[in-house]
């Protein structure tokens, strides 16, 4: 049956995925088509009737880089929430047509960096199966649409943001007036007042709360990002109404498509419109182009809305029973347990319930790589435990949503035996790295092997509690995909003259307060770099005064006294 | 030409590489011509020499099976192999530092 022929309605499925949006016949139809269209352009590419320059882009719109030692294929995960079934397809991927691994990105995608270009359509074939792709994940495009990774099960949660991204993803797929965008383009979106999406560090930034008449509105950040050109977004609206959504988005993006820059790739983001405008005036253009649209046609009716959210399927909550007190005994008989629970736990918003963060950062281990046979387990455990549901964060780390307190020791103990039951999560051993120079033919140094020597140096569980919260990110070039800008404690990979050196930035935060981290000075070896951190941090254990994190100290004492440590050590 | 490649001395020698079109494999120019996934398989030319190499390489790319044909300067080391002078072309002749296993050395 074709789309033209099929109605939503005849094709909608029979059991729905907990957490994310049901795909249909349409959908899988579509996928299909794409899929035949990416084996000929493939094809015809082996025999040499498309050139390298001609495939290039086609390929990329499929997901398919180059890098340094192979062919890269990235996939999306649409606001982070996966199935179990999913994951299995991820670990088939990473099992037959990758070396074993999985990596989970700061953008809740996962890459596969051992992908053979005659293999790629059999791999687009094993995702399509499970209701994936890898359709815009590079390119000048809106790329994947992030969210929370507690969307949903939250305490502190004001709106669930999945249905508004969901709504987004399906807007901004394939939408033929930004396909080709001086630059890419990234969202992401949150329903809680604490910022754990990175918002202010988007191209667009939303922030859903419940407004009148009990249907959301939107607080839009504008013209964020990292990157050579680290700046935090300006908040454009407080108050966009859910009916005006897409039409407001659509404003922005056309003001972006028009006057966005072209002719310097370094100046093309729209961050630097929106600074080279000023926020007034681009304001002012996105009102104007907002007030001349047909906004009937883009309104976004609150049957539209429940329509989406009528195709995810929720979570089945048990009563609470004595969950919480049981849990409560497993911590006091357990102190392992216990130590984990305090660091790798979230409040949910269902009596009796928890979500819980699998952290991918062991001691001296690759962050957000993940094996096989863990993404097997993960899944395992999502079907038992979390109504088949996982999230990825963009902390490169995985969360199961929903498990019972009554069930969080079993939970543990079978993280724990797939050495996945590391109790760090925030610590100064959380590291977020990029792939760097290891993979990346854009990077100039390696993030992972310095992220290794300090996970391994802090290693000691007491001292990590010692420390307290503290955020690590380390990029391996000024693309900074590890966020180093965002980081409290930053590390960025340079090139001098061929050969890896590296600066480090303090002051960073990507949440509420969003700040970007200031250069401490010039950069170092990795050696040095490692040692320099170490003073850094016995510089905070001295100064701090009670309940400080790091960056409060960081932003009471001010920059010299730490510059000194590291660049006149006694 | 990679830029950061184009670190070449007049008095210095290089080696020819690329990745293979069906796998994206990093491969390296060996002296009969035939493309070699050991670095230590390769043989360098003399930095004057290779741009008039390349060009008539690049030209049959696609012959060759080959994506993104380029020149690599390289040193000798101390144990008598040859190195690439930049750290970037050392992580891609000798693999990810962070899985040694991965090495196809």
């Amino acid at each position: 049956m074709s789309t033209e022929t099929m109605t939503r309605a005849e094709a909608a499925p029979a059991v729905l995925p907990v957490g994310r949006y049901g795909y249909d016949q349409v959908d899988r139809t579509f996928l299909r088509e794409r899929i035949e269209q990416f084996r000929d352009q493939v094809n015809r590419r082996i025999a040499g009737d498309l050139t390298e320059e001609e495939f290039k882009p086609l390929r990329l719109m499929n997901g398919l880089y180059l890098q340094l030692h192979a062919y890269m294929l990235r996939v999306a995960v649409p606001y982070g929430t996966l199935g179990s079934k999913q994951v299995r397809a991820l670990a088939r991927i990473a099992r037959e047509f990758d070396k074993g691994y999985g990596h989970f990105t700061t953008r809740q995608n996962i890459q596969f960096n051992w992908i053979k270009l005659e293999d790629t359509v059999a791999a687009l074939e094993v995702l399509a199966e499970a209701d994936m792709h890898a359709i815009q994940t590079s390119g000048n495009c809106i790329r994947n649409i992030t969210s929370d990774e507690f969307a949903g099960a939250a305490k502190d949660e004001l709106l669930d943001p999945r249905v508004h991204a969901e709504i987004l993803r399906q807007w901004s797929t394939l939408h033929p007036e930004f396909t080709f965008l001086p630059r890419k383009f990234k969202f992401a979106i949150s329903g809680s007042p604490h910022d754990r999406v990175v918002a202010r560090f988007h191209d667009i930034g939303l922030i859903a709360r419940p407004g009148p008449h009990g249907r959301p509105v939107f607080e839009v950040f504008v013209g964020g990002g990292l990157g050579r050109t680290p700046l935090v977004g300006v908040s454009l609206r407080d108050d966009l109404p859910e009916e005006d959504l897409l039409a407001y988005m659509e404003a922005i993006l056309r003001v972006y498509n028009a006057h966005g820059r072209r002719d310097n790739i370094y100046k093309a983001r729209i961050k630097i419109l929106v600074q080279a405008l000023g926020t007034d005036e681009f304001r002012r253009q996105v009102e104007e182009e907002f007030a001349a649209m047909d906004r009937a046609r883009y309104r976004i009716e609150p049957a539209l809305v429940e329509a989406i959210k009528a195709r995810f399927g929720a979570p089945d909550f048990a009563p609470e029973g004595n969950a919480a007190a049981v849990l409560a005994e497993d911590r006091r008989r357990d102190v392992r347990f216990d130590a984990w629970v305090r660091t790798n736990t979230h409040e949910h918003k269902a009596p009796g319930y928890i979500s819980l963060v699998v952290s991918l950062k062991p001691a001296g281990g690759i962050p957000g790589d993940a094996t096989a046979e863990q993404l097997d387990l993960l899944a395992d455990l999502a079907d038992e435990f979390s109504f088949g549901e996982l999230r990825v964060t963009h902390l490169q780390n995985v969360v199961l949503g929903h498990v019972r307190q009554d069930q969080l020791h079993t939970v543990w103990q079978r993280l724990s035996q797939a050495g996945l039951g590391t109790a760090n999560v925030n610590f100064i051993t959380d590291i977020v790295a990029c792939p760097g120079l290891d993979y990346c033919a854009l990077a100039n140094a390696r993030s992972i092997p310095i992220a290794q020597k300090l996970s391994s140096r802090f290693a000691d569980l007491e001292l990590q509690r010692e420390i307290g919260d503290l955020r690590i990110n380390i990029s391996g070039c000024i693309n900074a995909c590890g966020h180093h800008h965002a980081a409290h404690l930053g590390i960025l990979g340079v090139d001098k003259r061929g050969q890896e050196a590296f600066q480090i930035t303090l002051g960073g935060s990507g949440e509420e307060d969003a700040s970007i981290g200031q250069i401490l000075g010039p950069a170092m070896a990795e050696d040095e770099t490692v040692d320099a951190v170490a003073r850094l941090i016995d510089l905070y254990l001295v100064r701090r005064e009670n309940g400080e994190r790091f960056l409060d100290t960081y932003r009471r004492v001010g920059t010299a006294a730490f510059k000194d440590v590291v660049y006149a050590p006694a | 030409m990679d830029i950061r490649s184009n670190r070449r001395d007049a008095d210095g020698q290089s080696v020819i590489t690329a990745n293979r079109l069906l796998d994206g494999i990093t491969v390296w120019r060996a002296a009969d011509g035939s493309w070699k996934e050991r670095i230590t398989e390769s043989t360098p030319v003399s930095n004057t020499e290779v741009e008039g190499l390349l060009s008539s390489l690049q030209g049959k790319a696609q012959e060759l099976g080959l994506v993104g044909i380029y020149g690599v300067q390289v040193q000798d080391s101390p144990d008598g192999r040859i190195v690439p002078v930049t750290s970037r072309e050392r992580i891609r002749a000798f693999g990810p530092s962070v899985h040694p296993e991965f090495s196809p050395l």
